[in-house]
């Protein structure tokens, strides 16, 4: 299946191109606005700059609907485990877009609660520069975005996938099989020490009535 | 009875009744040092006298003077502003000098509610600690944090990490308990672990 995969023929590169052509086109962000970033990313959303016309209409307001993390603002270090709990909790694929100075390198917050830049805690895919970044910038951003997913090939990253959990399986069988193989020896083991205290016991008994 | 009158006569009350001094840096408004054993007492005073009637705590600042130009005495200061909603324009500071060798002030948080979450900040971000406080913790750095970082002598640019993020359930259900509700399923913290990656993190 791997090396398959790793080919590229007509069908995997056609439905590379077709999962990606999807997935391009409707990026659902969610957006961890905590500063007047989010501010710009409202007015993104709305009528005037309207980003559904790329197809990024849906915000989900939780982390296992949506595909963009949109980190929009300063993140400091109370909050820096919240944010990375909640990026483990987006399902693949995802992507994180950094907007804003603050979000991007601690903006000029060089004290002692800033984190500098959220790519010291989860990977950023696209950052974007301002303080607050204009809605242009940010579709600046969301063309990147999708320039760059569509390079990306779906039918690779499943392959490597599957290989991981398939040694990820492998490895638990291997585990469990010892686990068993231990289980059974020392059972094994009981069942004749037992079987050699009975005997002990009979001899004993036969030679109580021999006398 | 002008505003300006009313600040003079508080400041005169107070040093006759708590020994108070005006401080003389202070040139907006009326700022009275107060012995630290007599602070519970003056804020009482401020605010119950029919006379007076201070009955608004603005803010409470900690000050650290160890950097400060001209200044001579105890390194840390606490200053409580007052604001009146009777007597309209009448403002007064209470201020508090404390040393590093002992840096305890009374706690006024049974006077002002508002108190206490000023008071908690104050001690985290100078470590003056307010005895009598009902839950003196930290307010706005996190719980792993090292040090109070509004000293003077803290580097401002020295970063410390939290480790993992608050998990403030079971403290919920304790409060909820405490105001008599019944908690009918207890939560249990759900991690994620890359070992249980097969069979899911999430257990109940």
């Amino acid at each position: 299946m791997t090396a398959e995969a790793e080919k590229p023929s007509i069908i995997t590169s056609s439905l590379d191109f077709l999962v990606n052509w999807g997935r391009t086109n409707s990026l659902w962000p969610f957006p961890y606005g905590t500063a007047c970033c989010a501010i710009e990313f409202m007015s993104t959303e709305v009528g005037r700059y309207d980003l559904s016309r790329i197809g990024s209409e849906y915000v989900r307001f939780t982390p296992r609907q949506s595909d963009v993390l949109l980190v929009a603002g300063t993140i400091t270090y109370k909050q820096a485990p919240i944010l990375k709990r909640i990026y483990e909790q987006m399902a693949e694929p995802r992507w994180v877009i950094a907007m804003g100075a603050c979000a991007c390198s601690g903006g000029f917050y060089d004290c002692y609660c800033t984190v500098p830049g959220i790519d010291h805690i989860i990977p950023v895919d696209v950052y974007i520069g301002g303080c607050p970044s204009r809605p242009e910038a940010f579709f600046d951003a969301m063309f990147d975005l999708q320039k760059k997913i569509k390079d990306e090939s779906y039918m690779k990253q499943r392959a490597e996938r599957v290989k991981d959990q398939i040694e990820m399986i492998k490895a638990k069988t291997a585990e469990a099989k010892a686990q068993a193989q231990e289980f059974a020896q020392e059972k094994v083991a009981e069942i004749k020490d037992f079987v050699v205290e009975k005997e002990q016991n009979l001899v004993k008994k036969a030679q109580f009535w021999k006398e | 009875m002008e505003s300006k009158e009313l600040t003079e006569k508080i400041a005169s009350l107070l040093a006759e009744k708590f020994g108070g001094k005006l401080d003389a840096q202070a040139k907006w408004d009326a700022a009275v040092v107060v012995p630290a054993e007599y602070l519970h007492n003056a804020v009482e005073f401020l605010k119950g006298d029919a006379s007076i009637l201070m009955d608004m705590l603005v803010d409470i600042a900690g000050i650290d003077y160890q950097t400060y130009p001209n200044h001579e005495g105890p390194r840390f200061g606490i200053s409580y502003a007052f604001k009146s909603t009777v007597n309209p324009g009448v403002r007064v500071r209470l201020k508090v000098l404390v040393g590093e060798a002992d840096l305890k002030v009374p706690t006024i948080s049974d006077l002002f509610a508002n108190a206490n979450w000023y008071e908690r900040e104050v001690f985290d971000q100078f470590g003056i600690v307010f005895t009598g406080h009902p839950d003196l913790r930290r307010l706005l750095n996190h719980v792993e944090f090292v040090g109070h970082p509004l000293r003077k002598d803290y580097p401002a640019q020295k970063r410390q990490w939290l480790s993992t993020n608050d998990y403030l359930l079971p403290a919920l259900e304790k409060r909820l308990e405490t105001l008599g509700y019944r908690v009918v399923q207890r939560s249990k913290e759900v991690g994620t672990n890359d070992n249980e990656f097969l069979e899911g993190s999430i257990k109940e």
